[in-house]
């Protein structure tokens, strides 16, 4: 597994526009984490204009627990660049030709595909790692008191983040080696969730019980969107596990269709 | 002796091409085997289902006496068609990859690249090299992890007449460290350079067989010229004459089996004729090739 890991990512790290990437999306979600007070004083000097005043500091963005949830779900919509660095990673294996060395020099091509998930996984935790600490120090700056009972609370919102990415990753990964070719591959990618949108809204009108199956769908249901508690709405602050089972699901099938696809193919 | 590789009923189907029809054959230790054929004929689609990178329709082949799974392609090195690498890492980049899936040690690699005369270019990224480098990096990797098989397919595609040169060398470099060579090409001077044994693939199948040293036997050819003015009269009248015609100044006899340019030669002499040009000429892998196409 180790091995494996090695060889993916002595592909990747002597790659420029992996750093690039790579380093443009840590940057952005640690300068985007760390904006979140900034943003909150746009939106209250926007208020006054109006002539109404909201005091800011009744917003707790970042203190305990709510830190955690806030960071997470706003880090989930930042996932389509560690996608669009998966699409780029595995289509240059096919433009390049070298999966086809790669398993004529000695992989087989489930290692290979393996090699490719563990990257994911891998990815897919130093997110989550970069989050927590974003979220520690944050957490640690502006909550008033720092009770551990607090600070525990919702942490069970990671896992479901690594799953999150790990469910994106997998699907990045599973077009890339359907399509082939990185231009296509990325804009399908980008417009997948819309074309879901568009449907899920016409179904909405017949079988609106199916939609959190939809795969984009469910990452909603995982983790939702923790704002509307700030304008006194409920919201769902635990994990429901019939959207950890369909998040699961999605990905174990992605991953398989990747499986059988490279298994069958002539490369 | 057990055989390196051998294949039974090898069969591929892309939709109704077919691509590669019942190809049954064998490779001993030791031989270098030339793989010929018109483009198109199915060499590399064999190469490619030995080395696990398309899925054959039917039949099955064995490496040293046993089914493949990717170890025993560790053992292989392998260059099908065109060199493959990253074109943004170094040659030596390239190879401590290639290290890293055949899983044999980093410490090979300044050895073949000095081999294949790549050592001082060895940190400049891949894509800047020329064919030539490409071509000899390729053979490079797959020296990599001292195999005892060696798959080379048409290593000096696209090289100018230096290049070939080289190549050939190298190929002929490892022939003699007793290596199996297997080697697709349609270069067929090439292949009667370098190959001991030799198959000639013809839209997927196989229409022959053989060592390259009894293309030289069979019927010979001479080549005769003599200041006399009935020449081919006399030549005509020689038991072993199967046929004559005239090239250049000169009569080419094709002789019947059993005879030799000796018996003709002494034949001559004996009608008081001496030959001012006599040369044996035996049949080319080229012409033998062509033969075996339009046969079969």
């Amino acid at each position: 597994m180790l091995h494996l890991l090695k060889i993916d990512l002595k592909k990747m790290t002597s790659y420029r526009t992996f750093w690039v990437i790579g380093g443009l999306y840590f940057i952005t979600l640690g300068l985007g984490a760390a904006s979140g007070m900034e943003f909150l004083k746009w939106i209250a000097r926007t208020f006054e204009d109006f002539g109404q005043k909201i005091n800011i500091n009744r917003i707790p963005l970042y203190h305990f627990p709510d830190v955690w949830m806030n960071l997470i779900w706003c880090a989930g919509l930042l996932k389509i660049v560690l996608g669009v660095l998966i699409v780029i990673s595995i289509t240059n294996e096919y433009t390049y030709r070298t999966v086809r060395q790669n398993i004529i020099d000695g992989l087989s091509r489930q290692q290979f595909l393996l090699s490719k998930i563990i990257t994911n996984a891998l990815l897919s935790l130093v997110s989550v790692v970069m989050i927590f600490v974003i979220g520690l120090v944050t957490g640690m700056i502006y909550s008033p008191s720092l009770e551990i009972k607090q600070m525990l609370t919702d942490l069970e919102f990671f896992p479901a983040y690594f799953l999150e990415l790990f469910y994106f990753l997998s699907f990045a990964l599973m077009l890339g080696i359907l399509i082939q070719r990185a231009g296509l591959t990325i804009i399908l990618l980008l417009l997948f969730p819309a074309i879901e949108a568009i449907i899920a809204a016409k179904v909405d009108n017949y079988l609106p019980e199916i939609i959190p199956f939809f795969p984009m769908r469910s990452i909603w249901y995982l983790i939702p969107w923790p704002f509307p508690r700030y304008a006194f709405q409920e919201i769902q602050d635990y994990l429901k596990l019939s959207s950890i089972a369909i998040v699961l699901g999605w990905t174990l099938l992605f991953n398989y269709a990747s499986y059988l696809k490279l298994k069958k193919a002539d490369i | 002796m057990e055989a390196v590789l051998s294949i039974k009923n090898l069969t591929k189907h892309f939709g109704r091409i077919k691509a590669v029809n019942n190809l049954s054959l064998e490779v001993k230790p030791g031989q270098v085997f030339g793989m010929l054929g018109p483009n198109g004929s199915g060499k590399t689609t064999t190469l490619g289902m030995l080395m696990g990178v398309v899925n054959p329709t039917a039949g099955e082949f064995a490496w040293f006496g046993e089914p493949p799974t990717h170890h025993i392609r560790k053992k292989i090195g392998a260059v099908l068609e065109h060199p493959i690498f990253y074109p943004y890492l170094s040659g030596q980049k390239n190879l401590e990859l290639n290290a890293m899936i055949k899983q044999c040690p980093e410490a090979n690699i300044p050895k073949v690249l000095e081999l294949v005369e790549l050592y001082e270019r060895k940190d400049d990224k891949y894509r800047t090299y020329s064919l030539g480098m490409k071509q000899r990096l390729a053979i490079a990797s797959a020296l990599l992890n001292d195999p005892t098989v060696l798959i080379l397919d048409e290593p000096t595609n696209g090289l100018d007449p230096m290049g070939i040169a080289e190549i050939r060398e190298l190929i002929k470099k490892i022939a003699a460290n007793g290596k199996t060579i297997i080697l697709a090409s349609h270069l067929l001077d090439e292949v009667q350079k370098v190959c001991t044994h030799f198959a000639v693939l013809k839209r997927g199948n196989l229409v022959h067989v053989g060592p390259v040293n009894e293309v030289g036997r069979g019927e010979e050819t001479v080549e005769v010229a003599a200041s006399v003015e009935n020449l081919n009269e006399i030549l005509l009248a020689f038991a072993g004459t199967s046929s004559i015609s005239r090239e250049n100044g000169s009569y080419q006899v094709a002789m019947r089996e059993g005879f030799h340019s000796v018996d003709l030669n002494k034949f001559l002499f004996e009608k008081g004729v001496v030959a001012s040009h006599l040369i044996t000429k035996k049949k080319t892998l080229e012409k033998q090739f062509l033969e075996i196409l339009a046969g079969s």
